[in-house]
């Protein structure tokens, strides 16, 4: 059986919205900023403080999305920002090319004296790339808290998918609490069993190894569920006829208000990017002089 | 005419994997409201019988099958799947399983939305199927946070609104409590009262009697040992392998004149040793903001002790057990083991001194041989080489599990896993043992044999537990466990232990038991009545010597 996230009803405008108007101006944001590559900050902040706006009005407690916040830091500040300064990738090649004072080098590999020089661009393409990832995460992370679980499917349906692809759909979402509740248990039973998570020595190869403890007993056990959530299905004739979805969505005026705002926004990018050539990657002045003075 | 709603005939089953047949000429058929009990020892057919019924079997599970199961006339392997469904709703044994929405109405709904039914009418059936229940409160429960006996109800609920005239219901009581079971067998009778035929297979034959079953059907290797009325015990049914009122035991046990079993070693030590663990004033919560789930709880255990945790689900009897290996550190007060507070022991250093088997041996079980999977916990410990493949060798030995060293013990039956894990423990040499619901899963024989093994000395030497354990705490369901293995009783229920003392004490107290959801068993009666002989409690065979 599956169990869901921590979900509460709340009476606030974003949980009185339509989920697919979250969903479909979830993807505006995301679209907008992809297709058109945009990575200009006087376009990425103003979207941000948007994101930011919905995020704040949807009044989650803090201890809710506490572990949330720290995988999205964790993960945005080091993969994305130290990937960024380091190597420039992930992003429009001028990131890399274009002449920019150097401010220092990091050492990676001594032994081969390769030297990586971090300049002006990379740290600010770092600090952009790291505010674009956040807009978007930030409208994505309230989901799971204050949507309704019993709706996952039917948006999707309601969005046009088959029945097969929404209730997948409805289960995917909720396999990953499941998934935890069971990491959880079993590293209550192995560490009962005298195993140290902090005690992982040894090379990569040999860490991996010692995580098989964890990790099999949890892929035996989802695989387990896999196999009993279709059964529990086929008893009770899944996918033999076309599927009446009990719960009906309506969309509000808020929804085409929202649905209004996003479908502008991701006109706007594209219209700025490539009729007006407004949006891609530059270093404002203020930030090199600031830098190097 | 009207037809059976069930015909089985000369129904033999041989599944493509396995070289023996499933089951074997099986043949009976079901009127319209009966409740036929269909019982008997893991590996005996019934659930092979089950999937021919539901037709899993020819669907799902590959095999020869020979011989008819008509459903109301229709050859079942005939049916389309969603036909199937509306003629047989089966109802599994673990309703954990069987649920796939995240809410009550929507799991209640699933059934006839896949249907493709006008939406009226399927908001019609789950209210009717609400109502039924009485679980119209459960309406937008998730159904993750729901009791196990609720969650049953709404897998139930979503069965019946596909209107199938037979239910199959499998091992219903496996996964509730005993007050939750004697409420489903309740709900169980009145729907075969109102016109369902019901199939109940169920090994603890004991407790199905409550649903007041109309013939009970026994199978053994396959076959049909019996079929028929339930007055007494019929004479073909072996009362080792099915759980049955202890009266009836004692009887079958007198007219065989079979020696009476000899009492098992005393179970009651006189004096207690020195205190192993110990919870002073222990208050838990997991956060500032939760409930408290235990309040105010002080225990020892003392060495000699074989401690029955007994109380209702969501009691917090779990917690207070994870309290002892430090997987949770109290709230206020604190927890000693060995004289040293928990607070300032890792995990590790207290399974130095106690081992805790959880309730299901999959949450732990990864390494590709029993061996090595036996081997993890002292290498963990930093026993010696030589010290772990001492360990290893004398922990698999005790389980009986010799010659299952290279076995991958996730391809093992679930009572050798579960064998398994405790010689896991076993290996590190813990002084404490304990474990979470030890017969989860297993069937009525398998469970007693596996207790048995534990706990019983033969021919004067220790038992297992007592040879190399210096005390045991097993959390368990099971009064008869608690009656026939224990030598202290703990009971549990409103975050503190509201009673505690020898099994006799504590449980004679009846109304306490059922206040906490703790339902009576016959050979907890037949003991209490004997207790003036008997000076102590024992199994059903060995009461058969004395006078009733």
């Amino acid at each position: 059986m599956l169990v869901t996230w921590k979900y509460r009803p709340r009476n606030t405008f974003i949980q009185r919205l339509d989920p697919r108007t979250r969903l479909i101006f979830l993807f505006s944001v995301i679209f907008a900023l992809t297709i058109p590559e945009i990575w200009d900050f006087r376009i990425i902040l103003p979207l941000f403080a948007v994101s930011l706006t919905l995020y704040l009005m949807a009044r989650i407690e803090w201890k809710d999305v506490r572990r949330a916040w720290l995988f999205i830091i964790v993960f945005v500040v080091f993969i994305v920002g130290i990937n960024g300064v380091l190597s420039g990738r992930g992003g429009p090649s001028s990131v890399t090319n274009i002449e920019s004072p150097i401010l220092f080098y990091v050492p990676l590999l001594r032994e081969l004296g390769w030297k990586v020089p971090i300049t002006v661009s990379k740290v600010w393409f770092a600090l952009n790339q790291i505010v674009r990832m956040l807009t978007m995460a930030i409208l994505a992370i309230p989901i799971p808290y204050t949507m309704d679980p019993n709706i996952y499917g039917t948006a999707f349906k309601r969005m046009g998918a088959s029945d097969n692809f929404s209730f997948t759909m409805d289960l995917a979402f909720r396999f990953l609490p499941t998934f935890a509740r069971d990491f959880t248990i079993t590293v209550d039973a192995q560490r009962a069993r005298g195993y140290e998570m902090e005690a992982l020595k040894g090379g990569l190869a040999e860490r991996i190894r010692r995580l098989a403890p964890l990790i099999i007993p949890v892929v035996m056990q989802s695989t387990v569920t896999g196999e009993e959530v279709i059964d529990a299905m086929d008893l009770r004739a899944f996918g033999t006829n076309k599927r009446t979805w009990i719960k009906q969505l309506h969309y509000a005026p808020r929804d085409y208000f929202i649905l209004g705002l996003g479908a502008a926004i991701f006109i706007a990018c594209c219209v700025l990017k490539w009729g007006f050539g407004i949006g891609g990657f530059f270093v404002p002045d203020f930030f090199t002089n600031w830098l190097v003075g | 005419m009207s037809t059976s709603p069930l015909v089985v005939e000369n129904l033999s089953f041989k599944y493509r994997t396995r070289p023996e047949l499933a089951i074997e000429d099986i043949s009976f058929e079901l009127k319209q409201g009966e409740l036929l009990l269909i019982a008997g020892s893991s590996g005996c057919g019934k659930t092979t019988l089950a999937r021919c019924i539901n037709g899993l079997i020819p669907r799902s599970y590959r095999g020869a099958r020979k011989g008819r199961v008509l459903l109301n006339g229709r050859e079942v392997a005939d049916l389309k799947i969603a036909e199937m469904a509306q003629e047989v709703g089966t109802l599994l044994q673990d309703p954990e399983r069987q649920i796939v929405a995240s809410n009550v109405f929507n799991e209640i709904a699933f059934g006839p939305e896949n249907l493709g039914l006008p939406r009226e009418e399927i908001v019609a059936r789950v209210e009717r199927a609400m109502r039924r229940l009485n679980i119209e409160y459960l309406r937008e429960r998730e159904t993750f946070n729901l009791s196990g006996g609720e969650k049953q109800k709404a897998a139930l609920a979503g069965v019946l609104t596909m209107n199938p005239s037979i239910l199959l219901l499998d091992e219903p009581l496996a996964s509730l409590d005993p007050a939750s079971a004697h409420e489903a067998l309740a709900v169980f009778r009145s729907l075969a009262d109102e016109g369902k035929t019901i199939i109940l297979v169920e090994h603890r034959v004991e407790d199905a009697l409550a649903a007041k079953p109309d013939r009970l059907l026994y199978m053994e290797d396959g076959r049909i040992q019996y079929l028929g009325p339930i007055r007494d015990l019929p004479p073909e049914i072996d009362y080792t392998q099915v759980k049955l009122p202890a009266q009836w035991v004692v009887k079958r046990v007198r007219a065989e004149k079979k020696p009476a079993e000899p009492p098992t070693s005393p179970k009651v030590k006189k004096e207690r040793g020195e205190p192993l663990v110990v919870f002073e004033d222990v208050d838990f919560r997991y956060g500032d903001e939760y409930p408290l789930i235990l309040q105010n709880v002080n225990l020892t255990i003392y060495r000699g002790d074989l401690i029955a945790v007994l109380g209702p689900n969501g009691a917090g009897k779990s917690t207070l057990v994870k309290h002892a290996i430090g997987l949770l550190k109290p709230t206020r007060g604190r927890v000693l083991v060995g004289g040293q507070d928990t607070r300032k022991m890792s995990v590790a250093q207290i399974a130095r001194s106690l081992g805790y088997v959880f309730q299901s041996p999959t949450h732990m079980l990864y390494a590709s041989t029993v061996q090595e999977e036996l081997e993890f916990g002292p290498r963990n410990l930093g026993f010696k080489a030589d010290d772990i493949a001492a360990s290893v060798k004398e922990s698999i030995a005790t389980v009986n599990l010799k010659g299952f060293e290279e076995y991958p013990p996730l391809g093992l039956s679930f009572g050798q896993q579960k064998r398994t894990t405790i010689a896991a423990v076993l290996a590190m040499r813990s002084k404490i043992l304990v474990m979470d619901e030890p017969t989860a899963g297993q069937d009525f024989a398998n469970y007693t044999r596996f207790m048995e093994a534990l706990c019983k000395s033969s021919n004067g030497s220790q038992s297992i537990l007592s040879a190399n354990f210096e005390s045991t705490v097993f959390i368990t369901h099971d009064l008869d466990l608690a009656v026939t293995y224990a030598n202290r009783v703990l009971l549990f229920g409103d975050k503190h232990i509201v009673a505690e003392g020898k099994p006799e004490d504590v449980l004679k107290d009846i109304d306490v038991l059922l206040k906490y959801r703790v339902r009576p068993t016959s050979l907890l009666h037949l003991n209490l009545e004997l207790l003036p002989q008997t000076g102590g409690f024992l199994p059903a065979e060995s009461l058969a010597g004395f006078a009733l």
